[in-house]
């Protein structure tokens, strides 16, 4: 009896444990207000020393590698997928940790309720960009760079872009040949499929079925955004595990049949030297592809907000900004336009993808997600 | 209360208690309140009580896509792999040690590879291998040799899952079948022969039997395992989109709807608790029939006869596809250049030795063994393998200790079901529930995030399973009688301890270090949230490369630490004697 008793007695006490849930209220250490000249913020910088950064892009590294010999601040940078950059920036900031100072983050959808709102991160738009943004959607909070998703199709025998109007690919000639990232191990792509839900592009994909077949969609869900990725979906796309796989899959050159992927451009780059055949297809109707904002922001207890804070200036240079000067990868800021393999720049990519509007994703994407669960 | 037993189980209750019992009240709790990302949705504040995460699993039209089918594919895989492991396991267990098969050290050897090397290898070797023109690309090895196109059920989906994962854990099958038909008290067949009984109807009645309580072992270790491995449908299901259990846990952690994952974390567990009671009260009634140990005269060997040269030679052709085929293909894949061609021109050793502007195929990074960050993270995996193993191995022991002295107990009972808990609760889970119950001050705990220690605590109360396992088998082995002795004239615990108990099973003792240790090494899901820069290991950045699909960098990482633990277990087998398959099953 007492060793039940005493069972019973420590399960109610992890129990209150549990069910007590400290809260800790904190102000912010980062000071946004109080002007600083360039040389001031480089002293400041220096002397707090050391900068640790959470980045979604490996290039981050090589950013951080050019800034620790130009400033001498020893840089620290780790690589997280999205929902991991969630959870440990927001447990950090509950639990008043020091842990990461800078975090460059993509889902919007999720980063803007629950790192944004809840005060644990801070938007920070340097001098240097402050006035040249390209154009407002881009400015608060700032975005740091844009990046692209595209259908691609191979291109080995065929001249001509096979693909004009998405509905094609929900035609029996494509059946299984689309591949796409899977999106629930990509949260990108999950916004994507939920932007194309939103009631404006729902309409221009209802207005694109016309164009192709001259008649109306018939719908068998809420509107023709859901119809599209049901139709896509059943016209048996193959999901992947990583955009660099896809790309490998659908570029090799001697297969039978055609395939077309939907995936970063920035596959692009290696296309030659992997002897790969690719090509992005341009125009399409209503939508060639997405495109979403990556972030930048300064963490609400950063040990080093100033070396923080040039941190974020100097990766938003000419000279931060070398390691993304690729294909797919674009800045939002003016003097960068040029600074891109790619012939296209963000405004041509801009009237030609979808963007990614965090405040509709945030409100919508759970529905998304278990509607996708339910077709699958 | 005055016998060292009984304190060990009194501060093992605490100690494991607090580890195990507080996470598994606070996934309850969070399958009943609204977080963050759903409170949008929800229309509630984060932490409000819902009952709509269990509606959604459960009660709603969609459950059948979030739940059911997943839970079916699950049960159907799992169930799979048992039966591959038991009766490859089985029959190999008993070719080693009733027939005259030939080359039975180095096949024994072989045999025990797959459980050292990392889940996911098998599968990706088996996708290489069967992959057809469905996720396109290069060719398979079948498709490029032959030019016939693999069908879809044998590349993807249900069967390869469960073939695929039944092989990995073959080797838990040899070694508690194994360690039982090699123990058992051969006069039983004997007799039997002697009676002129037919091999079959020996085989039937008496031997089968006989390693009934194995059998379930073996189901209950082999399900479990199975129920929460990740890596292998992930690799093997997403091209048919073939969901099950814990591919759907991922999908809600990593979405929007994690009230929704941790009840399917609940279900998970539940199901493995419902298995584990099944097997405890079929293997507890008849445990004085396993431990018949000691007097076996050597059975004579059975006579395969002409068979026996055939025999061998297709064991020893499996055993290479399934545990040495995979390091092959790694080293290949490692060093060439581009995928599909393994022509000698396109072979290099850049990825290796490359400085990171010769690798500009792979976003400028450089070759494994120039790689700084490459380093430290081998020596955080070794750090933290060897801490885990050292505390899990220790703590392990003793529970084991206490477990087997106070046996009949109920404190004993709670002990020994609390510290194999954690097997059963799924690693993703375990570390989301570490991260948030670690990462604020709980009393006189202080927030242990980011911080190595909590690595090692997880890896500890996560791996003592193993380690308990084996000191229970070690101590059941030992007689009383020999403690006692010592008791009578007076020596103290921690001298019997130290001079009787550990000096007569060392080797056993080891072998319970060596699975904490080896698991360690290959675990990924259960340190990726955990780690912090100055702590990643070698897994994460192989789970980083993989992601990234730079399949050379990760084939490369796969193949040091399959190398590096086949390396240390050879070395701690040849000191000590002691090795993997004494530990599971003694």
């Amino acid at each position: 009896m007492k060793k039940i008793l005493s069972i019973l007695l420590m399960c109610i006490l992890s129990a209150s444990f549990v069910f007590a849930g400290g809260s800790s209220e904190t102000t912010s250490t980062v000071d946004l207000t109080t002007p600083m000249t360039h040389e001031e913020l480089v002293a400041a910088a220096q002397a707090e020393g050391t900068l640790t950064i959470y980045t979604h892009s490996s290039r981050t590294t090589t950013i951080a590698d050019s800034f620790e010999e130009l400033y001498g601040i020893n840089v620290e940078v780790t690589q997280l997928s999205d929902s991991e950059m969630i959870e440990k920036v927001s447990k950090e900031a509950i639990a008043d940790l020091d842990a990461a100072d800078v975090i460059y983050c993509q889902d919007g959808s999720r980063v803007y309720p629950e790192l944004l709102m809840t005060g644990y991160v801070v938007s920070y738009t340097p001098d240097n960009v402050k006035g040249n943004i390209i154009d407002p959607q881009y400015e608060n909070p700032l975005v740091w760079e844009v990046v692209n998703k595209v259908f691609v199709y191979n291109n080995e025998n065929s001249s001509e872009q096979p693909l004009t109007n998405v509905w094609q690919l929900t035609e029996p000639e494509w059946a299984g040949r689309l591949q796409f990232k899977d999106p629930f191990s990509e949260a990108v792509n999950m916004n994507f499929f939920t932007m194309v839900t939103r009631e404006d592009w729902a309409e221009k994909l209802a207005q694109a079925y016309k164009d192709l077949y001259g008649k109306e969609l018939v719908l068998t869900t809420p509107n023709a955004g859901y119809e599209w990725i049901k139709m896509l979906y059943a016209n048996g796309a193959v999901l992947g595990k990583s955009d660099t796989t896809i790309a490998e899959n659908v570029g090799a050159k001697g297969q039978s049949k055609q395939l077309a992927g939907l995936f970063t451009l920035n596959k692009l780059r290696t296309a030659e030297a992997k002897n790969l055949a690719l090509a992005p297809a341009y125009n399409m109707e209503p939508f060639s592809g997405f495109m979403y904002p990556a972030y930048v922001f300064i963490t609400k207890n950063a040990k080093s907000p100033n070396a923080a804070k040039l941190f974020i200036e100097y990766s938003m240079t000419e000279e931060g900004w070398v390691p993304f000067n690729t294909m797919g990868d674009y800045s939002p800021v003016s003097y960068l336009q040029d600074n891109s393999e790619d012939p296209l720049t963000l405004t041509d990519w801009s009237s030609q993808l979808i963007y990614e509007d965090y405040q509709w994703c945030a409100q919508a994407r759970a529905d998304v997600e278990e509607f996708i669960t339910s077709i699958v | 209360m005055r016998k060292p037993s009984n304190v060990i189980l009194l501060l093992m209750t605490i100690f494991l208690g607090y580890l195990t019992l507080f996470p598994l009240l606070q996934m309850v709790k969070d399958t009943f309140t609204v977080h963050v990302s759903e409170s949008i949705r929800l229309n509630k504040a984060p932490g409000e009580f819902t009952l709509s995460h269990w509606a959604k699993v459960l009660f709603d039209p969609s459950s059948l896509s979030i739940f059911y089918k997943p839970f079916l594919n699950s049960l159907a895989t799992s169930l799979g792999a048992c039966l591959v492991s038991l009766v490859f396991g089985g029959v190999f267990s008993w070719l080693v040690t009733r027939t005259n098969m030939r080359w039975k050290k180095i096949l024994s050897t072989l045999f025990v590879f797959p459980y050292i090397m990392p889940s996911w290898t098998l599968a990706l070797a088996w996708y290489n291998i069967f992959k057809n023109s469905v996720v396109g690309g290069v060719p398979g090895t079948i498709q490029a040799i032959t030019g016939l196109e693999p069908p879809n059920w044998l590349a993807y989906g249900a069967f390869p899952i469960a073939l695929v994962t039944g092989l990995h854990y073959a080797p838990f099958a040899y070694i508690m079948i194994g360690g039982i038909l090699r123990n058992m008290d051969a006069n039983l067949e004997e007799a039997a022969m002697m009676l002129k009984t037919s091999r079959k109807r020996i085989v039937y009645k008496i031997t089968i039997p006989m390693i009934m309580p194995a059998i379930l072992s073996t189901f209950l270790l082999v399900f479990s395992s199975a129920m929460s491995s990740f890596a292998v449908p992930t690799f093997l299901g997403l091209p048919v989109r073939y969901q099950v259990l814990t591919t759907q846990l991922y999908r809600t952690l990593n979405g929007i709807n994690q009230g929704q994952g941790y009840c399917i974390a609940m279900l998970m567990i539940l199901l493995s608790v419902a298995i584990l009671a099944f097997n405890q009260r079929v293997v507890g009634t008849r445990k004085n029939y396993t431990t018949v140990t000691g007097k076996s005269s050597n059975i004579s060997f059975i006579n395969l006869k002409k068979g026996r040269n055939v025999i061998s030679v297709i064991v020893l052709i499996l055993v290479l596809i399934v545990s040495v085929l995979p390091l092959i293909s790694f080293a290949l894949e490692s060093i060439i250049l581009l995928p599909g061609d393994y022509s000698f021109d396109n072979m290099t050793l850049q990825f290796w030795i490359g400085t990171a502007e010769q690798n500009s195929i792979a976003n400028n990074e450089p070759g494994l063994l120039k790689n700084p960050e490459l380093w430290k993270a081998l020596f955080n995996s070794l750090k933290l393998s060897l801490i885990c193993a050292l505390t899990a191995g220790t703590l392990g022991f003793l529970a084991g200790y206490g477990i087997v002295r106070g046996r009949g107990t109920k404190l004993a009972k709670l002990v020994d079901n609390l510290a194999f808990f954690p097997y059963l609760i799924p690693s993703m889970a375990f570390s989301v529930i570490y991260l948030s119950m670690f990462s604020t001050r709980h009393g006189i705990i202080p927030p242990l995030y980011g911080t190595f220690f909590l690595l090692v605590l997880i890896g500890t109360v996560k791996y003592m399973p193993f380690a308990s396992r084996s000191g229970m088998n070690a101590m059941m082995q030992l007689s009383n009688q020999i403690e006692e002795a010592g008791e009578i004239i007076g020596v103290k615990w921690p001298k019997r301890m130290s001079r009787l108990v550990i000096p007569i099973q060392k080797s056993s003792f080891i072998s319970g270090y060596l699975l904490p240790f080896t698991s360690c090494m290959r675990e990924l899901s259960l340190f990726v949230l955990l780690v912090t820069p100055s702590n990643r290991v070698l897994t994460t950045l192989l789970f980083y490369y993989n992601e990234k699909g730079w399949n050379q960098y990760s084939n490369g990482i796969n193949l040091m630490i399959v190398i590096i633990v086949l390396v240390i277990n050879a070395v701690v087998n040849k000191i000590t004697g002691a090795s993997i398959d004494k530990g599971i099953g003694g």
